[in-house]
């Protein structure tokens, strides 16, 4: 290059280099300047912008592709129909009304990670541990906000008027079979924070669901759908979870005392800076389903590794992910 | 259908789920699609590379879907959407046996979500059948003897896969072939050539791939890139071509063509042609950003040179 040429082979590296060598010096000295900015030109509190967009898969009932800097999640919605009649255990009838999403397992999200999104997760392997734990959370996370209603859920029948009835009986309704979503999620590019995009992919995909009129027919004993796009309803969710994750970087080692120790929250870490942090904190708010409504309350708050993260800072969490979550509801409201 | 316990996953509830069947009611009635293109005439692909920053390659494959607006809840025909990441080359682990050459592997998954029936998460005979054709389309490009013992991954994904067959006669009386395959295959060369483009691995060409039929309609007259529910296909062939040596690394012909099969193979190479017009634009593209980028960069860097060392003073 005609650079090199001028000043001569240079003794210094560019910064790519740093990072790769020296991870840990690399970040802390971004930390450590007086105007402190992390190397991916953030500031500390600062998450990444999402793009979310909605109803591109066309074999699925609710669809989203959510990009959040580099990692991209894509989930696909679809409903499959549970008869009544097979289920091996129904449900008591003192079963909260509630709980029945989660007694039947009418709801299915699986996270795949080997897609390739990242060189550490290669296909024909089985699904690694992280897989699992985050297809766990975002399972846990949906049947604790119950966010979707099972009234959208039941497919119900009117039993015709028998000779044995009472004449001025209502007509009996039974839920002949449930409508079970599967949620496939798909993470196409992973660059740290799967969990916050991936949740946020299934809110959006589940938003934007439709499924179609079903009935039973007492005929075929089946359960028939509409075709007819004005016939089916959409998915009304009662709450809207959100997850905002937050990373520790520290200086604290086993060789030196704890109070030397420096340590840093970063917002929604990005793949590098996830590799350095050893403690997390993920904060789940649950607010009204649209802008501006309801109250937003916490739904969980988990955290993981390192003791840095007290009472205090698990408050500035909480204020910054309130926030944020607002932030996330404009940008799904505007869709 | 119960599917079999998959512990690591999150599993269909324990009394099995079924696909909702829709009922023919007048006022959704479902015409097959037409095909408006000419016989020789390829649908509108969108192609682009460099999608996965944390993959060494990546390329993104879509045909683009009619747009015709949906009137019923059943989709009347599917897009194709493909994505592809090219993970090396990188060193083979250490316990592995020597190799003179790049060992190349390929994943092909389809998504739980790209067709009408749902499907599972792990790898049916099909999609590995497909990784093993696209494996050999592949080999015949990489200059494999520039990298001994490295080993380099292509892994697919199709987010949506090309349909067997107008699915309402698959329906009545299920003659539907597996004629979407081909589609893909011809999508998935297609978009693993970019990938590997873009991951730098050197190749002696670009390898594109295309797709053509004999269909019974139209008193058998050969066509590019069928769209299977539009046609009555009886043959298709898909080859894996390079333009500019004139070679076949792949090929694959199902169905009777019988005396139409070497124009049958002239009518895919014609495809495969038409397809490569835009691969070799996407890649062109993305190498002139990727020179751009360098060159910016660059200058950046005498200019501000001394400002952004300072932001890296590297101590203890």
């Amino acid at each position: 290059m005609a650079n090199d040429a001028e000043t001569g082979p240079g003794l210094t590296f560019p910064q790519d280099t740093f990072a790769k060598l020296t991870p840990r010096p690399y970040l802390l000295a971004h930390l450590k300047h007086k105007t402190p900015v992390r190397p991916n030109g953030r500031q500390q509190n600062e998450f990444r912008q999402p793009t979310i967009n909605t109803g591109s898969l066309t074999h699925s009932n609710g669809s989203a592709v959510v990009r959040v800097g580099d990692t991209a999640v894509v989930c696909g919605v679809r409903g499959e129909i549970l008869l009544a009649s097979d289920i091996p255990h129904p449900p008591s009838d003192d079963l909260e009304e509630q709980d029945l999403v989660e007694e039947l397992g009418l709801v299915v999200p699986n996270l795949e990670l080997s897609t390739g999104c990242s060189p550490a997760h290669i296909p024909g392997n089985p699904p690694t541990s992280l897989a699992q734990s985050l297809s766990y959370r975002i399972s846990a996370v949906l049947h604790d906000s119950h966010c979707i209603n099972p009234d959208d859920l039941r497919i119900n029948y009117t039993e015709p008027k028998t000779e044995d009835d009472l004449p001025d009986e209502p007509p009996k309704e039974v839920t002949k079979a449930y409508w079970t979503l599967y949620i496939d999620i798909l993470c196409l590019a992973l660059d740290g924070n799967a969990f916050d995009a991936a949740l946020l992919a299934v809110t959006a995909a589940l938003r934007d669901t439709t499924l179609p009129k079903a009935w039973w027919d007492p005929d075929r004993e089946s359960i028939l759908c509409s075709p007819v796009v004005s016939d089916s309803r959409s998915l009304r969710l009662s709450t809207m979870p959100v997850a905002s994750s937050f990373a520790v970087f520290s200086t604290a080692s086993h060789l030196k005392k704890r109070e030397e120790a420096q340590s840093w929250i970063l917002a929604d870490a990005d793949g590098f800076e996830e590799e350095l942090c050893d403690e997390t904190l993920t904060v789940v708010l649950n607010s009204g389903p649209s802008t501006g409504s309801g109250t937003t309350s916490i739904l969980k708050i988990e955290k993981t590794g390192g003791t840095y993260i007290g009472k205090d800072v698990t408050d500035l969490c909480v204020r910054q992910a309130s926030k944020r979550t607002s932030d996330i509801k404009t940008a799904l409201g505007n869709r | 259908m119960a599917m079999l316990a998959d512990r690591r996953r999150m599993n269909a509830p324990p009394g099995g789920t079924s696909p909702p069947v829709f009922a023919s009611l007048p006022e959704a009635k479902l015409t097959k699609p037409i095909r408006t293109r000419n016989p020789d005439e390829h649908r509108k692909i969108f192609l682009r590379t460099g999608v996965v920053p944390s993959a060494s390659g990546s390329a993104y494959y879509e045909i683009s879907p009619s747009n015709t607006p949906r009137q019923t809840l059943v989709p009347s025909s599917s897009s194709l959407k493909i994505t592809c990441t090219v993970h090396g080359p990188r060193p083979l682990p250490r316990n592995a046996a020597f190799s003179s050459n790049l060992l190349l592997t390929t994943h092909v998954k389809f998504a739980p979500f790209a067709t009408r029936q749902r499907r599972g998460y792990v790898r049916d005979s099909s999609e590995r059948d497909l990784g093993v054709h696209l494996e050999t389309a592949l080999r015949g490009v990489v200059i494999g003897d520039r990298w001994p013992k490295s080993g380099c991954e292509v892994v697919i994904t199709v987010l949506e896969g090309e349909e067997d067959g107008w699915w309402a006669d698959a329906e009545e009386g299920g003659k539907a072939g597996s004629w979407g395959m081909m589609n893909v295959l011809a999508g998935c060369i297609t978009v693993a050539s970019a990938a590997i483009a873009d991951a730098g691995v050197d190749c002696v060409d670009l390898v594109s791939g295309g797709v053509a039929a004999l269909t019974a309609e139209r008193n058998g007259e050969g066509v590019l890139d069928p769209c299977p529910s539009e046609h009555d296909i009886k043959a298709a062939c898909v080859v894996g071509y390079l333009q500019s040596r004139d070679e076949v690394t792949e090929m694959w012909m199902k169905g009777d063509a019988g005396s139409g099969s070497e124009a049958l193979i002239d009518n895919a190479v014609k495809a495969a042609v038409l397809t490569r017009t835009v691969l070799a634009e996407a890649v062109k593209e993305a190498t002139e950003m990727k020179i751009g980028k360098t060159s910016e960069a660059a200058v950046e860097t005498t200019n501000t040179g001394k400002g952004k060392t300072k932001d890296i003073q590297m101590t203890g």
